[in-house]
């Protein structure tokens, strides 16, 4: 009896450890990227120059690109070789308020040349040494799930069983207008896929695909790149 | 689908005999105080789910930057203004309240400094005592909200509906006209605990948007034409 408690209590030390880092650092799912570049004018910058990335807030529209990912490529373009300064999305729309925002805010290069010529307008964006401006369109969707888990808990202890499955779909496109000359200098998109799974088998261990998280890196790298010139 | 499952086995641990393993009475009664803080906390989440919400709108506005017009302008907040709050039973649960009253006074002194060369608050608009080219009083005529639940997205919406009058430097109605303004959130962006901060957000976006409007509109409202070409001359 003794023996048989020493051992259950041995193994139960050694999986401990292990179970919580399964839960702690969730396995990761296979993701599927793709980047696409058109490019419609030379870009270049210099260091005291800007970027600002904008997300499309149509007004009424249920699609909106997710403040999270916004940050995340505002991080990742702000760190590492060929880092490029970012502004704050909020402090940007406030400095600029109200030329940007979403009953305002120029629909497409046709309207921007006039508005950067308003002299007030103009003075703050040179002060604030903005070169390009990115609007970034697009969402994370959930596009297909199944499967189905149970977990109980009782005074004896707590386990779940079942299998989870669900498919994500990334998709967002990032337009980069150039300031200076009021003009398109091209598109980026980047689409992400990915299907994550949860097992439960007493204790669910999630392998999860990170498929936003991937478009947020390959999306940043290939700005970095493309405003380099 | 996430399926959970409380089984409650309290009454069977309760008939466990108390002398069959030392301490086992006090592991019992710690795991029945836990199950019972589990209870209460799930209730308590099953309540939170169904009631309702109230916020109030931070006074963080900006001054919109436009190139001002050469005149002092007066304004008027009234203590109905500033005092505002929408309430709303929703039948899909709760009572909410959205507190705007408060960001009044920052937003119209913001909106003018922006607008105006000077601004000046005015007691009485029919009295305005002659500094002032003009005096605008702003009313909130009403507010509406939609969450989730009763439009099926991910989005609180708030639309806010003022009604602007402009009285000239004798005191006189030059004009009045109405504006409409919207703002949504996205709960999403905002975690678990969502309703309080996105419900916030729409409302702070449709005052935002009110602002955006009125600096948009104010030179294309007919009585304000009038009023701007009296106090600088021109053709209205």
């Amino acid at each position: 009896m003794t023996a048989r408690r020493i051992t259950s209590r041995h193994v139960t030390s050694r999986l401990l450890p292990v179970l919580a880092l399964m839960l702690i650092v969730p396995l990761t799912g296979c993701v599927t990227s793709t980047v696409q570049e058109i490019r419609e004018a030379e870009t270049g910058m210099s260091t005291s120059d800007s970027v600002v990335l904008l997300g499309r807030r149509t007004l009424p529209s249920n699609q909106e690109t997710e403040t999270s990912f916004l940050s995340c490529v505002g991080r990742r373009m702000n760190a590492g070789s060929n880092r490029v300064k970012v502004i704050d999305e909020d402090d940007f729309r406030d400095a600029v308020f109200p030329w940007f925002e979403p009953r305002t805010a120029p629909t497409n290069t046709s309207s921007l040349p006039e508005l950067i010529a308003q002299p007030n307008l103009a003075a703050r964006l040179n002060e604030m040494g903005l070169r390009y401006l990115v609007w970034i369109d697009g969402d994370t969707d959930r596009t297909d799930s199944s499967g189905s888990l149970t977990c109980s808990v009782t005074t004896a202890g707590a386990g779940c069983f079942g299998f989870l499955t669900w498919e994500n779909n990334s998709s967002y496109e990032a337009s980069i207008w150039d300031i200076r000359t009021g003009t398109s200098a091209g598109k980026i998109s980047s689409d992400a896929v990915g299907t994550s799974y949860m097992p439960a088998v007493v204790i669910p261990v999630p392998i999860i695909a990170r498929v936003r998280s991937s478009a947020c890196n390959s999306l940043a790298d290939q700005l970095k790149t493309f405003l380099s010139g | 689908m996430l399926e959970f499952q409380l089984i409650r086995s309290t009454q069977a641990v309760e008939r466990r005999p108390e002398t069959t393993i030392g301490g086992s009475s006090a592991r019992v009664a710690r795991a029945r105080r836990r199950l019972r803080a589990l209870c209460v906390a799930l209730s308590l989440v099953a309540v939170a789910g169904c009631s309702g919400t109230r916020v109030s709108v931070p006074p963080i506005l900006p001054v919109p930057l436009v190139d001002r017009l050469p005149v002092t302008i007066g304004v008027y907040l009234s203590e109905d203004l500033r005092q505002y709050a929408h309430r709303e039973k929703l039948e899909t649960g709760g009572d909410w309240e959205i507190e705007l009253g408060s960001a009044q006074t920052v937003m119209f002194d913001n909106l003018l400094t922006g607008m105006f060369t000077q601004v000046r608050t005015i007691p009485n608009p029919q009295a305005p005592g002659g500094e002032v080219a003009g005096v605008l009083v702003p009313s909130l005529e009403e507010v509406q909200f939609s969450t989730p639940d009763q439009t099926r997205t991910d989005y609180f919406e708030v639309w806010v509906r003022y009604k602007f009058q402009l009285y000239d430097r004798d005191g006189t109605l030059a004009g009045e006209w109405p504006l409409t303004a919207y703002g949504k959130a996205n709960a999403g962006n905002y975690g678990m605990s969502s309703r309080q901060p996105a419900l916030q957000a729409a409302a702070l976006a449709a005052l935002r948007d009110a602002m955006a409007f009125f600096t948009v509109q104010f030179h294309t409202v007919p009585p304000v034409r009038a009023w701007i070409a009296g106090e600088l001359g021109g053709a209205p």
